[in-house]
């Protein structure tokens, strides 16, 4: 239920723009960019993460429950994710050691190497003779989310760090040719891991900003 | 030979077999369970095979994900036998385990199969702290509010774990739980409580990416006892209405009577004058019957007339009746006796209308009276020759004059003293002069009416008349001379009831009336006095008026002298013939009626003019025949 609620209450969102609007460099026009606190701009990109990880999460059980019955190769996936060589954080200890800067980079760095196989995984699904299309919805709506979840992270990092806008560079996410498995040649079992893979980084993504948020309101006691 | 090598080999089993198990490498170990309590640390559980009869150890090895680097569990003791514990050092997060186990004994090793895990999907925090259950009221309506803690161990303050609870409450005497999820939040409320009830409450928590922890402790509480306030006012709108409902029995009961009259009325007894319901009871008959009996009903034969409050009389005789009636006076006499003893006509319409009971009865009689009518007829000289020495009688007497009346169908309309019936002739003769008798009777009887309206007799008039008719045996003679138009509409307002009869003496006998002239009645005023207009004979009706009086002789009534007499005058011919001929319409009926004045001054022959003034509120004329016998007799010229 609390998906669901999410999801209603973001689908606005949906229709958003995916250009962040440069609002610094204009300075006569203020009522162009409605201002938003930092603070309240943390929390909607943590909803937003928390929202993309629980689609990616019923996306992921549903095409398991269809096209993955075996136990054995669910387990097999954890190698084949394509983000493993991106320097984030994997143990909580890292990630109280890593500073904010480097968190909300990570996060970035996340969501920026997901959009694109995001898309790839989406005309891959649509060439399905019998996916449903719950799946299919769900997963076109995540990558879509996505992208507005960079747009407000590149924000929250210009807030937050005063740092200039970041390149959206998509071009060197080059990835998915990096990532692909001779062995698993099958598209069902890479879309499988495609997915999973997605739904653990969503879960990254969504921890990190959490911890990012309870350093902004009591450093000293989040673990 | 044989036999002793068969024996070492019997032998070396023997010994193989009673030294037990044989020695084996170990069996596969398995991998039980890998859990995170708070996806900083986790454990993994492996469940060893058997040993093969030699002592075996277990070894965990792990590889991470991204390299090939084997290593070994780092703690086998903190969690338990067969366990291995990864501290937060070695626990890496979004990262993939291969763990093995590898059981070793003597003669072998056993591997176990690589299990993956990802330390994310294995969480499965402790249940939940410090739950606390208490009664709290809303209202007057108690609930419970559970509240508690997230175990201790887990991160949700940072966000690094997120937990979901839920809870469960029973009642102790139940079997099934009733689940309540509660989200996020660390408090719930728990309404629709029993009064009274004892209950138990149990919380669990959940990562939104893992397992369920166990339900914490159970926590019991009691439901102090509490009163419904809907209860009480129920109660009290019950006893409120029992209260209401015992008051109106209470009325009821009292006023029982009046509601039995209200709703089953009694019937009405008897109301018989006179009837004793008491001497009904008591069974004596003759007592009950003889008070019924009312001392003046029935009527005896002389019973009065004035009971019946007749106010007038009218007399109706139709034209094909006359000559019936004239032969039949003993019919309608009889008739007329018949009626007026069955006649209750307070209309003064006295035959009641019953015009063919009369005629048959008439009828009947009819046959039989012809003789005596015939014997009457020769008698009517002889009557009018002795209207003179009745005339001297007379005098004596006062005489209205005897109106025959004629009634064919019983309709009397004249007054009953005036108009005389047809006589009932007895069956002894009579004389003329018996009849004038009689016809002085009635004058005389009439007078009394006219003069005395009080007057108190209670003579019947048809009683004069019978009289009358028992002296005479001519019952023509108080026929009207003609029988045509012989209709008799004479409405007299004189109160019957006042008229009382004389009851003429039997004794006296009129003279035989010869004569068969009538003097109708025209009116009766105010003041009793009569008006009387000579039938003149064979009249016939003119232009719808009555009779024209075109007969020689004809009387007129002079007035009432002291006696009571009627004085009758005999009128010249035509000159006092009553101008008939006008019409005057009354007022009340319209009818055509003669209005005959006489005056006493018109005639001066010496006759004894009896003027009757006449009432003006009549309805119609009364057409009332007086025998001009009487009135010849009466004659003073």
């Amino acid at each position: 239920m609390n998906r669901g609620v999410w999801a209603v209450l973001l689908w606005p969102n949906l229709l958003a723009s995916s250009v962040p609007l440069d609002c610094r460099e204009e300075q006569g026009i203020l009522s162009r960019c409605p201002s938003i606190s930092q603070e309240k701009l943390l929390d909607r990109v943590i909803e937003h993460a928390e929202l993309i990880y629980r689609v990616s999460e019923e996306s992921c059980s549903l095409y398991e429950d269809m096209f993955i019955p075996l136990q054995f190769q669910r387990n097999q996936v954890g190698y084949a994710c394509i983000t493993k060589t991106l320097p984030v954080p994997s143990s909580k200890n890292e990630i109280q050691q890593i500073s904010d800067k480097w968190l909300l980079h990570s996060v970035l760095m996340l969501v920026q190497s997901w959009i694109e196989p995001l898309v790839y995984l989406q005309t891959s699904l649509d060439r399905y003779n019998a996916a449903p299309e719950m799946l299919l919805n769900k997963t076109k709506w995540v990558s879509e989310k996505l992208i507005s979840l960079e747009q407000g992270v590149v924000v929250l990092i210009k807030k937050m760090l005063d740092e200039g806008m970041l390149t959206i560079n998509h071009s060197e996410q080059g990835l998915l040719q990096n990532g692909v498995q001779p062995q698993m040649l099958e598209s069902v079992m890479r879309d499988y891991t495609l997915l999973s893979c997605f739904k653990k980084d969503a879960h990254k993504m969504e921890a990190f900003l959490k911890l990012l948020k309870c350093r902004q309101t009591d450093r000293y006691n989040c673990s | 030979m044989m036999r002793k090598v068969i024996l070492l080999l019997l032998l070396l089993c023997f010994t193989a077999h009673t030294r037990g198990k044989l020695h084996s490498p170990p069996a596969k170990p398995g991998l039980t369970s890998c859990r995170s309590p708070e996806k900083e640390t986790f454990t993994c559980w492996w469940k060893p095979g058997s040993d093969g009869g030699l002592p075996t150890t277990h070894a965990l090895y792990y590889r991470k994900e991204s390299s090939e680097t084997v290593y070994e569990c780092p703690d086998y003791h903190t969690a338990g036998e067969n366990s291995c514990f990864f501290n937060k050092n070695d626990t890496s997060i979004w990262v993939n385990y291969n763990i093995t186990v590898v059981a070793t004994n003597a003669l072998g090793r056993a591997f176990s199969d690589p299990v993956e895990i990802d330390v994310v999907y294995i969480v499965k925090p402790n249940p939940p702290e410090k739950v606390t259950v208490t009664v709290m009221e809303d209202k007057g309506w108690p609930f419970l509010r559970v509240s508690w803690e997230p175990p201790h161990k887990a991160d949700t303050r940072s966000g690094w774990i997120t937990l979901i609870y839920e809870l469960r409450v029973k009642l102790e005497e139940e079997i099934d739980w009733e689940m309540h999820l509660a989200g996020q939040q660390k408090m719930f409320n728990i309404f629709s409580l029993r009064s009274g009830g004892k209950y138990l409450v149990e919380v669990r928590c959940k990562p939104d990416h893992g397992f369920w922890s166990e339900w914490s402790s159970t926590s019991y509480i009691k439901v102090p006892d509490y009163f419904h306030r809907e209860k009480s006012t129920w109660i009290l709108i019950t006893v409120f209405s029992t209260f209401t409902f015992l008051i109106l029995m209470w009325l009821l009961h009292m006023n029982r009577h009046n509601l039995k009259h209200c709703i089953l009325p009694p019937v009405p007894g008897p109301k018989i004058k006179g009837f004793d319901k008491q001497l009904l009871k008591n069974g004596k008959s003759n007592q009950i019957f003889s008070a019924l009996v009312v001392p003046d009903f029935p009527p005896a034969t002389s019973s009065n007339y004035e009971d019946f409050q007749v106010e007038y009389l009218e007399v109706y005789v139709r034209r094909e009746q006359e000559l019936v009636l004239e032969e039949s006076k003993d019919l309608h006499n009889s008739c007329l006796k018949s009626e007026s003893s069955t006649s209750d006509c307070d209309s003064g319409r006295g035959s009641c209308d019953s015009h063919t009971l009369l005629m048959a009865k008439c009828r009947e009689a009819k046959e039989g009276e012809r003789q005596t009518d015939r014997e009457c007829s020769p008698m009517r000289t002889e009557a009018q020759r002795r209207l003179k020495d009745w005339e001297e009688e007379a005098l004596n007497y006062a005489h209205a004059g005897i109106v025959s009346l004629e009634m064919s169908s019983g309709r009397v309309k004249t007054w009953p003293s005036v108009f005389s019936p047809l006589p009932r002739y007895s069956s002894s003769p009579l004389d003329q002069q018996s009849s004038l008798q009689m016809a002085k009777q009635l004058s005389l009887s009439t007078s009394s009416y006219l003069t005395q309206p009080g007057h108190s007799t209670k003579e019947a008039l048809g009683q004069s008349y019978w009289d009358l008719c028992l002296s005479s045996k001519q019952p023509h003679l108080l026929n009207p001379p003609t029988p045509v138009c012989r209709e008799l509409q004479a409405h007299s307002d004189v109160n019957i009831s006042s008229i009382g009869h004389k009851r003429a003496p039997a004794g006296p006998r009129s003279p035989a009336l010869h004569t068969t002239e009538y003097v109708e009645v025209q009116r009766v005023d105010n003041k009793d006095t009569l008006l009387l207009q000579p039938v003149v004979q064979g009249c016939g009706r003119m232009g719808g008026c009555f009779q024209m009086p075109h007969g020689e002789v004809y009387s007129k009534v002079k007035g009432v002298d002291s006696d009571n007499v009627l004085l009758l005058q005999r009128e010249g011919m035509g000159e006092d013939r009553c101008p008939c001929v006008e019409q005057e319409t009354n007022e009340v009926t319209g009818s055509c009626h003669k209005s005959c004045t006489v005056s006493t001054t018109q005639k001066p022959s010496g006759c004894i003019y009896t003027a009757v003034p006449v009432r003006d509120e009549m309805a119609t004329m009364a057409n009332g025949y007086v025998d001009t016998a009487t009135m010849c007799t009466l004659h003073t010229c």
